[in-house]
Formats: structure tokens, C-alpha cells, sequence
């Protein structure tokens, strides 16, 4: 069987607003295995992007655990949690994100320029997953030179670029025409199912969800129902 | 792309605000330049290498009183003195009080160059100048500024002294070092006119080596000691910067004005940088999820402030070098600076401020930025 390559164990997290305690997650415990796509939905507030910040390494838990290849991120010091980020996770994000001061090239160079690649390797690797996105032909575009599809297909080349094992998407398609997002999850699917990323989504939109093999719903911090995987999944 | 270029990329994404900042630095970095210039001078006025060699006796009780001419004899002779020539300031004016601002000397003819031997003269002009009693020999700046050729004659009305000097241009000289504003003329020519007073300003003296200057100075104070008309005796540098002192202080008050202009500059620069990274702190967060960390942020934004501001001190200080070097400054100042040399000590001084200015400015933003989480970053764009 697969391993599971993101472990979570009793992970809570809560929010301090002045005086009160805000629950963002509860309790959550959850195994995604190595080449899944997964697929985590629920109203505003219910925690999705929380529990894809703490995967991600760029938020704590305030309790439990979040081993993600064997690494039990909550742990590692701000240094070594950016290394650990750009070695490890790929990122994309609803509103793309890109430099606007830089070309869709130097954009997706970006992650490349903390490797110790030389220039040349880079070229290759920056090439290569912009062929990958189909933008080969728009490399020296600016941000604001191309439509919002082919901005986030970039934003998917940089989150790639440094072959990570684990792409995490938030709300990827929520700026996005219905073309340009079935374009874009077409392509996340790709990177899954041709490439065996780990692909973990923050959804509202039930088309984009569909892309995925696996739904994990949240609501209020909880997990309510999870589709798919039970051997290797559980929740509380 | 490199670090570097990343770097002048964020530099440059606003054009405007960029041109108007390293604008506004590079004017201030200038003004700055030019007062410390002009500080320098004030306080450490020019000198030579001669000028070591020579020392200068005046009145103990202040430089308006004057002193028995007949002190020469004893100073001549004493060891040590190679040369001593009387030094009489005559403060007159030419023209009008606009076109006064340079100074002139009775002296002894025969001496003065041997004094000052920085001061290049024709040897037939000055050999004129020692024959004619009424002659005088000028400097190369001055005698541009006017246009005085050989044979001139130039009227000089007392101010200081009760008498007008009617004077003949025999000469000019040029130097390196020594300013080239300066008039010359016979000091019994001068104590002739005010009647045979006797009477001298100061006695300029030339030592024969600068060992043997403290004891000098000891033996020319202790031989006048008891008399009506005490000396103070002491080196040509010492002599300058008493000088100066009594035009107040005016360190203090360029200093004040330095202050103000470098304190306006760290405003203008951190508010720059300031709303520039703040402008940014959503990009700054995808940075540090990209793997940024903070040390590289805080790089980014030291090299962006920096850049910024060191290319308005290039501008500034080196702007100010250039202007000074090309431009006439003794005819654009009408004889008020007869030199404005922008030392390597100057704009080293400016170029560090300007360094400091950028170090400065980037801490406040480095310090939001890296105190923003990704996540409360990432949430200011969504």
C-alpha cells in the first residue's frame, strides 16, 4: 500500500480575537497518501485553508501533529520550515500571486534562484515546466500581459518547478471563466496522475472538487465526511 | 535572473516615486557635500607643506592691537629664524564693499616670497616689485577677477587704517596651495603714509627647520615679556584656526544645518521604503512561502534601500565634486571662496551617510514585513 505521505493526528488550531478563543480546527485527524488528489471543501470559516496552511508549513498548529514526509513541521524553525517549503511544497493560489515587475520566465525562476542550480539549470528546469503549461510562447509576458488563465497555468509552472512532492492549491480556480478553470484543473489532474504529485485543493466550487479523487468536507473546524480512500484514511 | 536583478526590478517598478526619491536624496547628499566643504574650510582651512616652517607673532591681548616695528631686529636675529618680514593686514576697499573681499598685506618686499615660496612669482616681476615703493604683486585669481594687468594702477581706501594706498601692479603670482587672492605691497610704503608710526600687524616668520619651532615660539614670547606690547606667538596653523574662531561658531551652525538636511533625508528615504514595502507585504509573503526566508527578505529590502539611497549620494556627492572642479567657484562666489576643494575624506563622509540613510530607512519596513506572518500576509491579498 501507498504510505501516507501527510500524517495528522488531533491537530487543532485556535485563533486568539482580543479576549475570545476562535476554534479554527478541532481535532482533526486525516492520512493522505503519496499521488492522491484531494480535494478539501467546506463553507467560509469551516478551517480548509487553515488545514492547507499547517500541510503547507506556513502556519502552527496550537496542538496535535502534522507529520508531512516523516517531518513533523510544527517543529522546525522558521529557517529551516522556508528551506524545508521550497524544497518540499509547491504553491498556488486563488489570486495567482505572481511578481508583476517580472517575466512569466523570471517568475517561475523564482523558487530556482534559493537552489544551488547554476543559470543554465535553471533555464533548463524553468523551460521545461513552462512546456509543461503550455506557455513555452509566452515566457518574456508580464503578469499583466497575459488573461487570468494563463497567469495561474504560470503560478502552476513556478509551484512545480523545484519538482516538489507535494503541490498544495488554494481556491485555484476562484479568480478564474469556467474555460480557464477546467484548463487549469485539467492540468492539476495531469500533474497527479502523469507526474504523482500530491495534490491537496482548497475547493468551494463542486466542479473543480470533481477533478479530485478524494473530498475531505470541514465545517466549523471538524471533519464531516470524507469520499474516498477509507483504508488508509480515517477521521473523528 | 539574479538576486541583484530581483533586487533592481522592485526598485524600479514605480519610476515616478524612485526618480523623485533619488532626486530628493542626490539635492540633499549635494547640499551636504557642499557644507561640509565649506565646513572644512572654515575650521581646517587649506595649508601647505611650507606652512609647517612658519610660525607668527602678534599682539598677547588680541590681534586689533599692533606691535613695535623695531621687534624684527631681535626676532632676525634669534636662532633658527631663516626669514622675518612685518605683516600688516590693510582691510581696504576697491571699489565698493562687494568687490573688497580680498585681503591685502603690507609686507617687507624683499622677503615675503622667500617666506612664501609656494607662491610662484616671475623673478623680473618681482625684482620690479622690490624697486618701486608703491608697487605690489597679486594673485593670479584676483588679478582675473579684475582684470588687472602689469602697470595698473588700483586705489585701495582705508577702512582699518587712516590712509588710502595708490598702488601699481608689478607682478603676479600662482600657487598650489596658498590662496591666490591675496595682495602684496611695501610695508614702508604703508608706515609712510600713516607717518612713520612704526607700527607693524603681526611678524611672519620662517624657521629653518620645524624642530626648532616650540623653543622659538618660547624664546620670541619670553623676550617681549614686561613690555608694553606682550606677544602671543604661535604656528601659522594655530594662528589660522584662532583666526577663525572669532567669526563665531559657525561649526556649530553648519553643523545644526548638516543635522536637519540629513535628518530630512532619513524621513523622505524611510517614508519611501516604508510605503514601498508595504505595498508589497502580500508579494513579500508568497516570497517567504516560495522559501524566502527572513534573512533573504530582510536583504532584499537592505540592498533595495540601500541601492536607493547610495545612488543619490553617487549623484550627490559626485555631482557636487564635478560642479565644484568645473565650475569657477572664487568668480560664482564674487572672492568669498577662493578655492572648494570636495575632498576623497568629503565624499567619503557622504557616501557613508548615505549608506547609513539606507541601512536606517530599511529597518522599520524589514521589521513589518518580517513580522507579518505568510498567512496574515497571504490574507491581505484575498
Amino acid at each position: 500500500m501507498t504510505p501516507p505521505i501527510v500524517q495528522i493526528r488531533e491537530l487543532s488550531k485556535l485563533y486568539r480575537h482580543g479576549d475570545i478563543d476562535v476554534t479554527a480546527l478541532d481535532r482533526i485527524t486525516l492520512d493522505i497518501l503519496a499521488g492522491e488528489f484531494l480535494a478539501l471543501m467546506g463553507p467560509s470559516g469551516s478551517g480548509k485553508s487553515t488545514l492547507l496552511h499547517i500541510i503547507a508549513g506556513i502556519d502552527r498548529p496550537t496542538s496535535g501533529e502534522c507529520l508531512v514526509q516523516g517531518t513533523d513541521v510544527a517543529n522546525l524553525s522558521e529557517t529551516a520550515l522556508a528551506e524545508w517549503r521550497n524544497r518540499n511544497v509547491g504553491f498556488v493560489f486563488q489570486t495567482f500571486n505572481l511578481v508583476p515587475v517580472l517575466t512569466a520566465y523570471e517568475n517561475v525562476e523564482l523558487p530556482l534562484l534559493l537552489t544551488s542550480l547554476s543559470s543554465r539549470e535553471r533555464r533548463g528546469h524553468v523551460e521545461a515546466a513552462l512546456e509543461l503549461v503550455g506557455l513555452s510562447d509566452r515566457m518574456k509576458h508580464l503578469p499583466r500581459q497575459m488573461s487570468g488563465g494563463q497567469e495561474q497555468r504560470v503560478a502552476i509552472a513556478r509551484a512545480l518547478v523545484t519538482d516538489p512532492t507535494l503541490i498544495v492549491a488554494d481556491e485555484p480556480t476562484g479568480n478564474l471563466d469556467a474555460h480557464s478553470a477546467a484548463d487549469v484543473m485539467i492540468l492539476l489532474q495531469r500533474l497527479n496522475r502523469e507526474m504523482g504529485k500530491t495534490v491537496i485543493m482548497v475547493t468551494h466550487d463542486p466542479r473543480a472538487a470533481a477533478y479530485a479523487q478524494r473530498t475531505v468536507h470541514l465545517e466549523k473546524g471538524e471533519m464531516l465526511n470524507d469520499s474516498g480512500q477509507s483504508s488508509v484514511v480515517s477521521h473523528q | 535572473m539574479t538576486i541583484t536583478g530581483f533586487v533592481l526590478r522592485n526598485a524600479c517598478r514605480n519610476k515616478r516615486r524612485l526618480i523623485l526619491t533619488v532626486l530628493s536624496v542626490s539635492i540633499s547628499l549635494f547640499l551636504l557635500t557642499i557644507l561640509l566643504t565649506a565646513l572644512k574650510l572654515m575650521v581646517e582651512p587649506p595649508t601647505t607643506e611650507q606652512a609647517s616652517l612658519r610660525i607668527v607673532a602678534r599682539h598677547r591681548v588680541s590681534l586689533a592691537n599692533v606691535l613695535p616695528e623695531k621687534y624684527q631686529y631681535r626676532i632676525e636675529r634669534m636662532p633658527g629664524v631663516e626669514y622675518c618680514s612685518k605683516f600688516t593686514w590693510f582691510g581696504g576697499i576697491y571699489i565698493d564693499e562687494a568687490s573688497s573681499n580680498f585681503a591685502q598685506f603690507a609686507c617687507d618686499p624683499e622677503r615675503i616670497f622667500r617666506i612664501f615660496p609656494e607662491a610662484i612669482v616671475d623673478p623680473r616681476q618681482e625684482e620690479e616689485f622690490v624697486k618701486e615703493k608703491t608697487a605690489c604683486i597679486v594673485g593670479r585669481k584676483v588679478a582675473e577677477r579684475f582684470g588687472w594687468k602689469v602697470g595698473d594702477r588700483i586705489t585701495l581706501l582705508g577702512q582699518l587704517w587712516p590712509c588710502d594706498l595708490e598702488l601699481v601692479v608689478r607682478g603676479f603670482y600662482h600657487s598650489e596651495g596658498l590662496d591666490e587672492t591675496l595682495v602684496f605691497f611695501h610695508h614702508d610704503y604703508f608706515d609712510e603714509l600713516l607717518g612713520k608710526r612704526g607700527i607693524v600687524g603681526t611678524f611672519w616668520i620662517k624657521v629653518t627647520n620645524a624642530d626648532v619651532i616650540p623653543g622659538l615660539i618660547d624664546r620670541i614670547d619670553a623676550a617681549f615679556r614686561n613690555t608694553d606690547a606682550e606677544t602671543k606667538t604661535e604656528t601659522e596653523r594655530a594662528f589660522q584656526l584662532g583666526f577663525i574662531s572669532m567669526i563665531g561658531n559657525v561649526k556649530l551652525f553648519i553643523g545644526s544645518i548638516c543635522t536637519v538636511i540629513v535628518f530630512t533625508m532619513l524621513l523622505v528615504t524611510a517614508s519611501t521604503m516604508s510605503m514601498a514595502i508595504r505595498e508589497r507585504l502580500r508579494e513579500i509573503s508568497v516570497l517567504k512561502a516560495l522559501g524566502f526566508t527572513g534573512v533573504m527578505i530582510f536583504g532584499l529590502i537592505l540592498a533595495e534601500s540601500c541601492g536607493l539611497a547610495l545612488t543619490g549620494g553617487v549623484l550627490g556627492c559626485f555631482g557636487a565634486k564635478v560642479l565644484a572642479e568645473t565650475l569657477d567657484v572664487y568668480k560664482l562666489s564674487k572672492g568669498f571662496l577662493p578655492m572648494f576643494p570636495v575632498t576623497a575624506e568629503i565624499l567619503t563622509a557622504g557616501m557613508l551617510v548615505a549608506l547609513g540613510l539606507g541601512v536606517i530607512s530599511s529597518l522599520a519596513p524589514a521589521y513589518t514585513s518580517l513580522r507579518t506572518s505568510v498567512v496574515t500576509g497571504l490574507k491581505e491579498l484575498d
